[in-house]
């Protein structure tokens, strides 16, 4: 369904100066800096998969979704959408796609959303009955049809989204391109989005590609992750592999009375690891071979913890992670 | 056909876009009424100040100038779209959307704004035109009266052509309102017989910038006689053709060099 072979994408930057007179000097300078967006990246994806495009900020995510649905063209190396190049047959491959860009809308900002999609239909050429049919299953996994004849100006964050989806797949596009969808939303809204890509996935059998920086989106959606560093993949595979990888880690951040020094306290074992960082003392630990009610009283007797606070890896962590122990391997590799 | 209903259902949503605020829309329809008598008034007032403008008439220079309206009303009409891409929006990546669906961008654009200001011009251009021309006793010919629909209608298209051509070239800079804006105010020369200017500018106004190839000189023809009225319309049309083709080959060409901003 999707191929991505070798594909790199240079953008070409001209040096600039600092201040006024720096940028004056940018004017009539020829230096520019090249840099390597998305480096030789590689992957496909079947037919009906969710599968998670996860990177830090600025890794290159939304580079490498932008040359897949064809906005952007790539300096080398291709991308084939059912054997066709976005970029080059655009308006073709545009109807087996669909996309949503979390920070911006697809739908007219002034007019009800009921005549945004009557436009969308026309555009691309839905029929009525499809169009009933598609709308009412939308209405009732998304909940539009609650704010169906507001202007989408009048809506919120959450029921923009919501209306965002609702439009992306009103031609049933085979793919669908989800870049960031809960950016910014609360933890319901979260949810109810979630389960709409499910029921998505499963009615149509739809392709989803998604891009996000909540690990709670990859733990309940996708399959497979994709992850991706500074242009270059580092992890490709199923979401079970990372997770028996890094287990189910949990960081508890203490803050801690000045009179107890961190590094008296008797450990707690070798599957707690302690970091100091200022006042703060964190616990990094895995869920799944410690329990965590002991965790919490070991910190309370020992501590004397003022304050806590329990959170779940993010990406970050996971990449990094993922990057130090690629590291270390390389090292090993070396020395034998 | 596929194209032509999918540009009314535009149209209507570009209309209800501007009736969704009610006061905006009736504010901007005074302020059009009032632009359109205040830019009539003052053409009356000056006609009558100057007595001749190098052997023309008031009457005369106010036809021209009647008659240059009409196709920029005509371009205003259909193309406004234009001047928000060169001045804003491939700069704020606002283009992506139209990129993602399966139809030519620059139908997109067309279809994204409908003008109906542009009635109003076409409105009091047509008023000044036959006032003037009763002052005058032109005598009517059917040839004549060929020739400048033909150069209203396809003058409209070149201006039009310019504004693509011009417009696109954002794909590359980010931003070409200004260049686009110093372009498109030549017109206000092609709003005087063209008889009156150096030859350098009579030059440029029928040879590079057309503007006075589609108004001055179908004019000439009504009032003058000076051109056979087919043949001109024939080159006319023949150079709209030419520079559309040109300005949709510029567009393709600069939309692939799109370059959306980062999210």
């Amino acid at each position: 369904m999707i191929e991505v072979q070798e594909l790199t994408k240079i953008f070409r930057k001209p040096v600039r100066g600092k201040g006024l007179i720096g940028m004056i000097a940018t004017l009539f300078s020829r230096k520019y800096t090249e840099i390597r967006a998305v480096d030789g990246v590689s992957f496909n994806i079947p037919k009906g998969e969710i599968v998670g495009y996860i990177g830090s900020n600025g890794a290159g995510k939304s580079t490498t979704i932008k040359m897949m649905c064809g906005i952007l063209t790539p300096t080398s190396g291709k991308v084939l959408i059912d054997g066709k190049e976005p970029y080059l047959k655009r308006r073709i491959v545009a109807k087996d796609i669909g996309v949503v860009f979390g920070q911006k809308t697809q739908l007219w900002w002034d007019i009800p959303l009921v005549e945004s999609f009557k436009v969308l239909k026309e555009v691309y050429q839905v029929s009525d009955s499809d169009y009933e049919a598609r709308i009412k299953f939308l209405s009732s996994v998304l909940g539009i049809d609650e704010f169906m004849s507001q202007p989408v100006r009048t809506l919120s964050l959450g029921q923009r989204m919501r209306a965002d989806l609702a439009a992306s797949m009103l031609h049933n596009p085979k793919i669908l391109f989800l870049d960031e969808p809960t950016i910014g939303m609360d933890v319901l809204v979260k949810d109810k989005i979630r389960t709409a890509i499910h029921a998505l996935n499963a009615k149509y059998h739809t392709t989803v590609v998604l891009t996000t920086h909540d690990m709670a989106d990859i733990e309940n959606l996708c399959s497979r992750l994709i992850m991706i560093e500074k242009g270059k993949i580092i992890y490709d595979g199923p979401l079970g592999d990372i997770k028996r990888r890094f287990g189910n880690i949990k960081t508890l951040t203490l803050t801690i009375p000045p009179n107890i020094d961190p590094n008296e306290v008797e450990p707690f074992s070798d599957d707690i690891i302690m970091s100091v960082d200022e006042d703060k003392v964190i616990l990094g630990f895995d869920a799944d071979k410690v329990n965590l009610e002991h965790v919490v009283q070991y910190a309370f007797s020992k501590y004397h913890a003022i304050d806590m606070k329990i959170a779940d890896i993010s990406i970050e962590d996971v990449v990094k992670k993922i990057l130090s122990q690629q590291e270390e391997e390389h090292a090993k590799a070396k020395k034998i | 056909m596929h194209y032509i209903k999918l540009y009314f259902v535009c149209i209507k949503r570009s209309m209800l876009s501007r009736l969704e605020y009610k006061k905006d829309s009736v504010i901007s329809i005074l302020s059009f009424l009032l632009s359109n008598a205040c830019a009539l008034g003052s053409i009356f007032f000056i006609l009558q100040a100057i007595p001749s403008l190098k052997g023309y008439t008031p009457a005369e220079v106010g036809f021209f100038y009647g008659f240059s309206m009409l196709p920029i009303a005509i371009d205003h009409l259909f193309s406004d779209e234009f001047w928000l891409v060169a001045y804003r929006r491939v700069q704020l990546g606002d283009m992506d959307r139209h990129f993602l669906r399966p139809i030519p961008v620059i139908f997109q654009m067309f279809a994204e704004t409908f003008q109906p200001d542009g009635f109003g011009e076409v409105i009091v251009g047509i008023t000044m035109i036959v006032i003037c021309g009763l002052n005058l006793h032109v005598s009517v010919t059917f040839g004549a009266i060929f020739v400048l629909i033909i150069g209203a209608v396809f003058g409209a298209l070149i201006i039009t052509s310019f504004k693509i051509a011009l417009s696109s070239l954002a794909f590359i800079f980010k931003r070409s309102g200004p260049l686009l804006q110093i372009v498109y105010n030549f017109t206000v020369y092609a709003k005087y017989p063209i008889a009156i200017f150096p030859k350098v500018v009579k030059f440029i106004l029928i040879f590079i910038l057309p503007f006075g190839l589609f108004i001055s000189l179908p004019v000439d023809t009504l009032l003058y006689g000076n051109y056979n009225p087919y043949l001109l319309s024939l080159i006319i049309i023949g150079v709209s053709i030419v520079f559309f083709t040109l300005a949709t080959l510029i567009w393709t060409l600069c939309a692939r060099r799109y370059e959306s901003t980062g999210s």
